[in-house]
């Protein structure tokens, strides 16, 4: 295997023990990306000259010399953020942003900038000013969305790990998509300065997508510039809900993850605990309705009569509609966000995790983003809006972890723990790893596998 | 009146009130928008949170003040 195929944590510390040369491995990831991207589209741009400029100066943090990708949301010194769109309606500039500050002084090397569903309005990934990303399970299936192309290259092995952003679940619908172990931090925790609605959204935050929880500790603790030490999860009480969230859930999928749950408390030495947490669906549109409002910062009606052409017309469209939400429901959805928050406060002193699907359905196709539930066909972003939206309405971190395969697509299940207790879902993730024998973490798309195995 | 009687009016009413201009496309998708949110906004305008204390600012790092 390469030290290409290699996770994140070994190629910095084969790196680190000069056992490797890290202008190789940069050499060889940019090989990759042009090898490989034709097929994904999750790479929209490399900068080869300014990633080497990058090495060269590169500190010896605990990344040095490790290529990442960052979603195309965030500025860099030599590029503006464009949001996966033709024109994102909010000031853009290069310049130093809050996640490649964090990365440049842990020796990161940006590598590439990620594609991402137009302007973040999407689950899927299948709308994008650059034209999709595929899933690189089945290239005809939804990578997931918004952070569509850090889960694509990730799961693609052009490079080990990357950095999305999660304002309604987005990182953890692409993680699960792409069988990935993506981290949404405790709201606040992780680098967002230079973003653009960093002073006034309270809803996103940055995290880590890789392959399994150990690397996305390493990139975790990098984003949030403090270490998410490693404990032992031990005697864990899962809280599980018997709701549409965990019931009206593709059959494979609930039970995988219903496995994996079992799993998991039989593993830690813990217990499932049955909680109630009503009104989520009240919750998710709460969520959404905060998200799309404070989306809107800065958007006049003259703004709008003049956007660029080449905004897709469901963008357009969606942003107009964006100006008839009323007041009123967004002062209703703040008090819909102080309920939930209490609510969980109170199940967070009688369980350590609240788990339920990541998604109800493996990816759907990009052509036609739909998913057939037990109570019916639906579109993906309807769905998975339901279990995403919880954990950004409220602050909490929460981690979506590969436990399962289904059609050949992967299967996720999101475990949501108390503010701050971050470490926690790792140490979570990283137990149910050890359980599964490290199977779905490891599992590879054929895209990647047939070329690993030749290696 | 039906549901999509109303919208038919609401949309084009509330565009104009603004000065917002859509094309056929762009109304086909405001429409659909409209049709997905609107009823479970209308549901939310319903939802009882009195049992909430008001979080006037919330720190959303931390847990509320109250429980």
């Amino acid at each position: 295997m390469t030290l290409l195929d290699r996770p994140l944590r070994d190629q910095a510390a084969t790196i680190a023990a000069g056992e490797a040369d890290a202008g190789e491995l940069l050499e060889a990831t940019l090989a990759r990306i042009e090898e490989r991207n034709q097929a994904l589209n999750a790479v929209v741009e490399t900068f080869p000259e300014r990633s080497r400029e990058m090495l060269a100066a590169a500190p010896r943090g605990p990344l040095h010399g490790v290529p990442i990708v960052i979603k195309d949301e965030w500025p860099l010194p030599w590029r503006a953020q464009r949001f996966g769109a033709a024109e994102m309606l909010a000031p853009s500039a290069p310049g130093e942003s809050g996640p490649y500050r964090a990365l440049r002084d842990a020796g990161a090397v940006v590598v590439g900038v990620g594609n991402m569903h137009e302007l973040g309005s999407g689950s899927t990934g299948n709308v994008s000013f650059y034209g999709p990303a595929s899933n690189p399970w089945n290239l005809e299936r939804c990578p997931g969305g918004s952070s569509s192309g850090p889960a694509s290259a990730v799961a693609a092995r052009l490079v080990a790990g990357a950095v999305g952003a999660d304002g309604v679940g987005s990182i953890r619908y692409p993680a699960a998509y792409c069988g990935l172990t993506g981290l949404k931090p405790t709201f606040g925790r992780s680098a967002m300065a230079g973003h653009h609605m960093a002073d006034y959204s309270t809803m996103i935050v940055s995290g880590p997508l890789c392959a399994d929880a150990a690397d996305a500790r390493l990139l975790g603790s990098v984003l949030c510039g403090e270490e998410l030490a490693a404990g032992e999860a031990r005697g864990l009480r899962i809280g599980v809900v018997r709701d549409l969230v965990s019931e009206d859930v593709a059959p494979d999928v609930r039970a995988a993850c219903e496995s994996a749950i079992a799993t998991l408390a039989e593993t830690s030495g813990g217990e499932l605990v049955e909680i109630e947490l009503p009104d989520l669906d009240a919750s998710a549109l709460a969520g959404v309705l905060i998200a799309n409002t404070e989306g809107m910062n800065g958007i006049s009606p003259e703004k709008l009569n003049n956007l660029n052409p080449e905004l897709s017309p469901l963008g357009r469209g969606l942003l107009k509609y964006r100006m008839l939400l009323p007041a009123a429901a967004t002062v209703k959805a703040a008090q819909v966000r102080a309920l939930m928050r209490q609510r969980v406060a109170a199940l967070f002193d009688r369980v350590d995790l609240i788990a339920w699907p990541s998604v109800p359905a493996v990816a759907p196709p990009l052509e036609a983003p739909l998913v057939e539930l037990p109570s019916g066909v639906t579109t993906a972003d309807q769905a998975n809006v339901r279990g995403g939206a919880l954990a950004n309405l409220t602050g909490i971190p929460a981690i979506s972890l590969p436990v399962g395969l289904s059609e050949g697509l992967p299967i996720g299940l999101q475990l949501q723990a108390a503010w701050g207790r971050d470490a926690l879902l790792l140490d979570a993730a990283e137990a149910l790893e050890r359980a599964n024998g490290r199977e779905w973490v490891e599992a590879l798309p054929p895209l990647a596998a047939a070329e690993s195995a030749e290696a | 009146m039906g549901d999509s009687n109303r919208a038919d009016e609401f949309i084009p009413a509330a565009l104009a009130s603004l000065g917002v201009e859509a094309d056929e496309i762009e109304l086909a998708v405001i429409g659909a928008a409209h049709a997905m949110f609107w009823p479970p906004i209308l549901e939310l305008y319903a939802f009882d949170t009195s049992a909430a204390t008001p979080e006037p600012r919330p720190d959303l790092s931390q847990p509320p003040a109250a429980r």
